[in-house]
């Protein structure tokens, strides 16, 4: 290349990487010699320059600046303030009846008082709305508890029949928001930069460069982190969508006295629904609330499936701490070395193959390239195959395959039914999880292995 | 549902946020804080021209955007919406200040002295007619002081990619900025 032979439209596809610096010696070169050569190219540079610089000092006059703590204390004091005031005044206005009876069975063991309901009413606002109060200066929290579900699977994965589990939650709020969420299979932390997931069965990673308040499915308990604003939205909701509210008190096992707000949520997620009630925001729960009277705190949460066969606990929070320091290890997470980590599909060279696909066109060519043990083509579907889904799914045998349908409830994924022999005779029969809204547009393997 | 469910993203948009936000999450309002504190300070004290005042009234306006969230017909918008907040409460403050010195010529002298530190026409508002993608690079390039390279990181995209949005995003920044300006100087 000679030293003009950049024209127009390549000087000004590279005058911002040319301004910050980032070209290599020749191309910079080469741009700088247009420039030289060419009054317009240069008025360009010299207006993208200007505007650069104008970003820069305003940038500048604003590098020292921190708002985030002021502003959401204030926000946090006038959030419940407010509240306090309406919830009170709503729930004084509204003629529920509580749900003592059904609630108390089942949630206070040592109940002692059951108020009357005008009078519970307005009791169970205030229990929560000084419970709210009582926490809303934390700086930090830990929540350790027990959930029914299986252990590498998705946060907000319910299996009540299956074993308890032990899951953790730390956060931070100030001075910079941070968290984790961790169970035996799977680990979610928020190092205030970056939010990262890693699945430890499959050595399986995915990271969003960014901080996030909350992700992968950790909502319902960070919700429960967020203790102030769970409190108030648990009212709200009751108030809106006609939950029952139940209000006990009880002398706890330390001999003081506690307050028991019960909350029957229904999730609104039709019975016929194929996620009903296997995920948090798609179940019917009673939720128990436990506070001490005297220092008006949260202590203690139980959360109940209801199903028309009965309650089961799915939830137990039997510890929060509160202001504890927090171990600055908790924020960083050690990942193997052979990790492997998620991408975000791209489109193929021949994508619209794949895109065209049905879910149940997709489905099968899924599985039939494990059959084959075709993990190229089998890693269209799905991003990473892992080592442990090769050795499980590689020379499976389709038995059937059936009609996609949809869950409402649960986003975009489609489920496709399935039966397949596995080469170690075992035969698998669910549904398989499949969704397609990523860039590339194909369908992706989200789940139901 | 099983261990390979990967695909919930965190909520990033400002639209989500605000949605969030107005759930009762006020941790989706921080990172809206944290995103926007910088260059709503920057317009703020270009129009006062006191840094401390800017602060003030940067902080008002937060929690005044946090407590009318509800009223945000385009969660989308929100950075404008809150420009637009931040405006109405430094009339406040002059009209305040006009008030407590009873002295209109004081109010006037301020106005002036406020607008001259800023002759053209604060970028600010310019950024906030900026599609959001485009709107974030510059945030993080400028007001968070990062470079291409870490603003390449932080959004896992190429270092291509952002000089591209960056080339892209001047160029809207100029259009806007020349319509604002040229409009401005008709009514004048």
């Amino acid at each position: 290349m000679n030293a003009n032979n950049m024209n127009c439209a390549e000087c000004r596809d590279n005058l911002v990487a040319c301004l910050e610096g980032l070209l290599e010696a020749e191309q910079s070169r080469q741009c700088q010699a247009h420039l030289e050569s060419c009054e317009a190219c240069r008025a360009e540079y010299g207006a993208i320059n200007r505007l650069q610089e104008r970003l820069t000092a305003r940038g500048r006059v604003a590098a020292e600046v921190s708002l985030v703590e002021p502003v959401m204390r204030v926000v946090c004091q006038k959030q419940i303030e407010p509240e306090r005031t309406t919830l009170m005044s709503l729930l004084f206005k509204s003629r529920w009846g509580f749900g003592l009876g059904a609630a108390a069975s089942a949630a206070a063991v040592l109940v002692m008082i059951a108020l009357a309901a005008p009078r519970a009413q307005a009791k169970a606002a205030d229990v929560m709305a000084r419970g709210a109060r009582a926490i809303a200066k934390i700086t930090h929290i830990h929540l350790r508890g027990q959930l029914r579900t299986l252990p590498a699977d998705n946060f907000s994965f319910i299996d009540a029949d299956n074993a308890f589990y032990p899951i953790e939650l730390w956060k931070q709020f100030e001075p910079e928001l941070k968290w984790r969420v961790e169970k035996p299979g799977r680990v979610a932390v928020m190092d205030g930069q970056q939010t990262v997931l890693y699945i430890i069965p499959g050595k399986v990673a995915v990271k969003f460069p960014q901080p996030s308040s909350s992700a992968f499915d950790t909502d319902w308990l960070q919700r429960i982190a967020n203790l102030s604003n769970t409190i108030s939205n648990e009212l709200r909701h009751a108030q809106a969508q006609g939950w029952k509210l139940g209000l006990t008190e009880e002398t706890g096992a330390d001999g003081r006295l506690k307050t028991v707000v019960s909350v029957m949520a229904k999730s609104g997620v039709p019975d016929d629904d194929y996620c009903k009630n296997a995920l948090f925001m798609t179940a019917d729960t009673r939720r128990v609330y436990r506070f001490d009277a005297q220092s008006e705190r949260l202590e203690a949460v139980q959360i109940y499936l209801t199903r028309s066969s009965g309650e089961v606990q799915i939830f137990e929070l039997s510890q929060i701490d509160y202001d504890q320091p927090i171990d600055p290890n908790v924020w960083q997470l050690e990942l193997p070395a052979d990790v492997s980590w998620y991408k975000e599909p791209q489109k193929l060279p021949d994508n619209e193959k794949y895109a065209s696909m049905t879910a149940e066109q997709a489905a099968r060519a899924f599985f039939e390239a494990c059959a084959k043990q075709d993990w190229d083509e089998a890693g269209k579907f799905m991003s990473p195959v892992t080592d442990g889904l090769k050795e499980y799914l590689g020379g499976l045998e389709i038995v059937s395959l059936g009609q996609a349908f949809a869950s409402k409830s649960y986003g975009s994924r489609f489920f496709v039914p399935y039966e397949i022999k596995l080469k170690n005779g075992g035969v698998k029969k669910l549904n398989l999880a499949v969704r397609k809204d990523n860039p590339a547009g194909r369908w992706q393997v989200d789940g139901g292995i | 549902m099983n261990s390979l469910q990967q695909h919930e993203s965190p909520e990033v948009t400002d639209g989500q946020h605000v949605l969030s936000s107005r759930d009762g999450c006020p941790d989706h309002f921080r990172l809206l804080v944290q995103r926007y504190q910088r260059p709503l300070f920057a317009y703020l004290s270009s129009r006062l021209g006191n840094q401390l005042e800017a602060e003030e009234v940067a902080q008002e306006s937060f929690v005044r955007a946090f407590l009318s969230l509800k009223k945000l017909r385009k969660p989308e918008s929100f950075y404008a919406w809150l420009l637009g907040i931040a405006t109405r409460v430094l009339k406040e403050q002059f009209r305040d200040v006009e008030r407590r010195q009873k002295d209109r010529a004081v109010a006037e002298t301020l106005l002036a002295e406020s607008s001259s530190s800023e002759p053209e026409y604060p970028l600010e508002e310019a950024i906030a007619a900026l599609p959001e993608s485009y709107r974030q690079v510059i945030l993080l390039r400028y007001y968070e002081g990062l470079s291409c390279q870490d603003v390449a990181t932080r959004l896992g995209m190429p270092l291509g990619t952002v000089t591209k949005t960056l080339s892209r995003a001047y160029a809207l920044l100029r259009q806007e900025l020349k319509a604002r300006e040229s409009a401005e100087a008709t009514v004048k």
